[in-house]
């Protein structure tokens, strides 16, 4: 023990409680609360106050067939999963979903996929999901195995649904943070029929942006959409309609996201 | 076609084994489902046109390593941070203190003996925003606004910064012995103006002193080194 506080342990009692520190319930002491542990340091917690979890959160069955009285047989008309998507390119109701980057058809296998996938990995008590795509409406033929060719358009096979490039398949809301519901929507868009990737309404925003900055920051002095609109070449001989409206961007189903 | 494939099957498989007349057919082969070839002038025409990023002004890898990503400090350290930052510069000496474990009466006796000498006590965390080398964890930080020294055994420290200047726990101690600034600056001036005032009183007792003390002065020279050297200058007085 030091010298002179072996000195000041001598104030009489009654002297110390004058003391203004310790007076303080739970002040610490002399007044001062010594840090014993460290600073907690909370994240602000997100804003969910504008969210409302709908009657039903869970993705609703999707028929195999639709209800039509009359079942036609469809020409294939493959242009329509061909080039970018002029519905469902942006959210409505969630906050994460799933985006297609590029053109193909879903079948009833995927949509239960989706479903079960989807509805076993969220908390319905605190978030939500809504399709994106509407149920197969379109059909798909094919004839019989072992069958000769010639006879006609075979039977339906099944019904699917025709999907572009840049169209989000499901949405995903709720209470939750994008780390909590990307695992399980990057499980499902493994598995669609076409690359797809699990994105937010910001990274979304953020893809778009940096598309954008990717077009304006571009060094070549030759490009696409400047070769086909002045026919440099002659090059509109090889080339059709679609590209000057594509822009060499997509081919077929398939979306070149390397392009500008 | 049919008979390359039957050909080949039949160079390949054992006698009487036939293959599958009919080849099993996945899916529809749809036009879409593959990579349509392209025409060789729209292959060439792509190549042409692809995206060239920007040139940067220095290869990245002359740069400097960027910094690590900096969390966002939150309010109440910038806070804490902004306290202690205003009262390093406010306060003249600064001591930093390992706190160590003491009664709660102790610290409250020692805050308030120390308060006597205008010495305040602070506590403060070396949080990993307040990251500093000199503050040890816990540390207990002393802050006068004028200096004045008592030596504590129970908060040893290793220094303190005095007026800008960083002293040792000796450099410390002895700038706590020192008198206070006025009496010492009233020392030196009193030191320096006792040399021109004996100059001024030997001026005043007249010549024929000074010279008596000049010729002492010489034979004292003289009788010093007289052996080595040379008288000097005798013929000049």
């Amino acid at each position: 023990m030091a010298a002179p506080l072996q000195h000041f342990r001598r104030v009489p009692a009654m002297w110390r409680w004058r003391l203004p520190g310790l007076l303080r319930a739970g002040g610490g002491p002399g007044g001062v609360a010594v840090p014993r542990a460290g600073l907690k340091k909370w994240r602000l917690p997100p804003d969910y106050s504008g969210i409302t979890i709908p009657e039903k959160p869970k993705l609703k069955f999707i028929d195999k067939v639709p209800a039509v009285p009359k079942v036609r047989r469809e020409p294939r008309r493959l242009r329509d999963i061909r080039g970018p998507s002029q519905v469902a390119t942006d959210f409505t109701q969630g906050q994460y979903g799933i985006l297609a980057l590029g053109g193909g058809y879903l079948h009833w296998g995927h949509f239960e996929m989706i479903r079960l996938t989807i509805g076993r990995s969220i908390d319905p008590k605190s978030m939500f999901a809504v399709w994106r795509v509407p149920a197969p409406y379109k059909s798909v033929t094919r004839k019989s195995l072992g069958h000769r060719m010639g006879g006609g358009k075979g039977p339906i096979d099944r019904y699917v649904t025709a999907v572009k490039t840049g169209r989000l398949v499901v949405e995903v809301g709720g209470r939750c943070e994008f780390g909590e519901v990307r695992p399980f929507l990057d499980r499902v868009a493994q598995k669609l029929p076409f690359p797809a990737v699990a994105v937010s309404r910001e990274s979304l925003q953020e893809m778009r942006r940096e598309e954008e900055q990717r077009r304006l920051d571009n060094q070549n002095p030759w490009t696409f959409e400047r070769v086909v609109t002045s026919n440099m070449l002659g090059m509109r001989k090889y080339l059709s309609p679609y590209d000057l409206k594509l822009k060499g961007r997509y081919w077929g189903k398939f979306f070149l996201k390397h392009r500008v | 076609v049919w008979g390359s494939v039957a050909r080949t099957d039949a160079e390949c498989c054992p006698a009487g084994w036939l293959p599958a007349l009919q080849l099993l057919r996945h899916g529809s082969k749809a036009v879409t489902r593959h990579w349509k070839a392209m025409h060789f002038q729209r292959q060439k025409l792509l190549a042409l046109t692809e995206y060239l990023p920007p040139r940067p002004a220095l290869p990245p890898r002359c740069l400097p390593r960027p910094a690590p990503r900096q969390q966002q400090e939150d309010g109440y350290a910038r806070v804490l941070r902004a306290q202690l930052e205003a009262t390093l510069r406010a306060s003249r000496m600064v001591a930093v203190c390992q706190y160590n474990a003491m009664a709660d009466e102790d610290v409250a006796t020692l805050r308030h003996f120390l308060r006597r000498h205008d010495i305040h006590v602070k506590f403060v965390l070396n949080e990993g925003s307040l990251q500093d080398p000199a503050v040890p964890p816990r540390g207990a930080l002393q802050f006068p606004p004028r200096g004045a020294l008592q030596s504590q055994a129970q908060l040893p420290f290793p220094g303190a910064c005095i007026d800008d200047t960083i002293l040792s726990r000796q450099g410390v101690e002895s700038v706590a012995r020192l008198p206070p600034l006025e009496v010492s600056q009233g020392q030196t001036v009193a030191a320096l103006s006792v040399l021109p005032s004996q100059t001024c009183s030997l001026l005043q007792r007249g010549p024929a002193h000074l010279v008596a003390l000049l010729e002492q002065h010489m034979r004292h020279l003289r009788g010093a080194g007289g052996a080595v050297e040379p008288p000097p200058g005798t013929g000049n007085q």
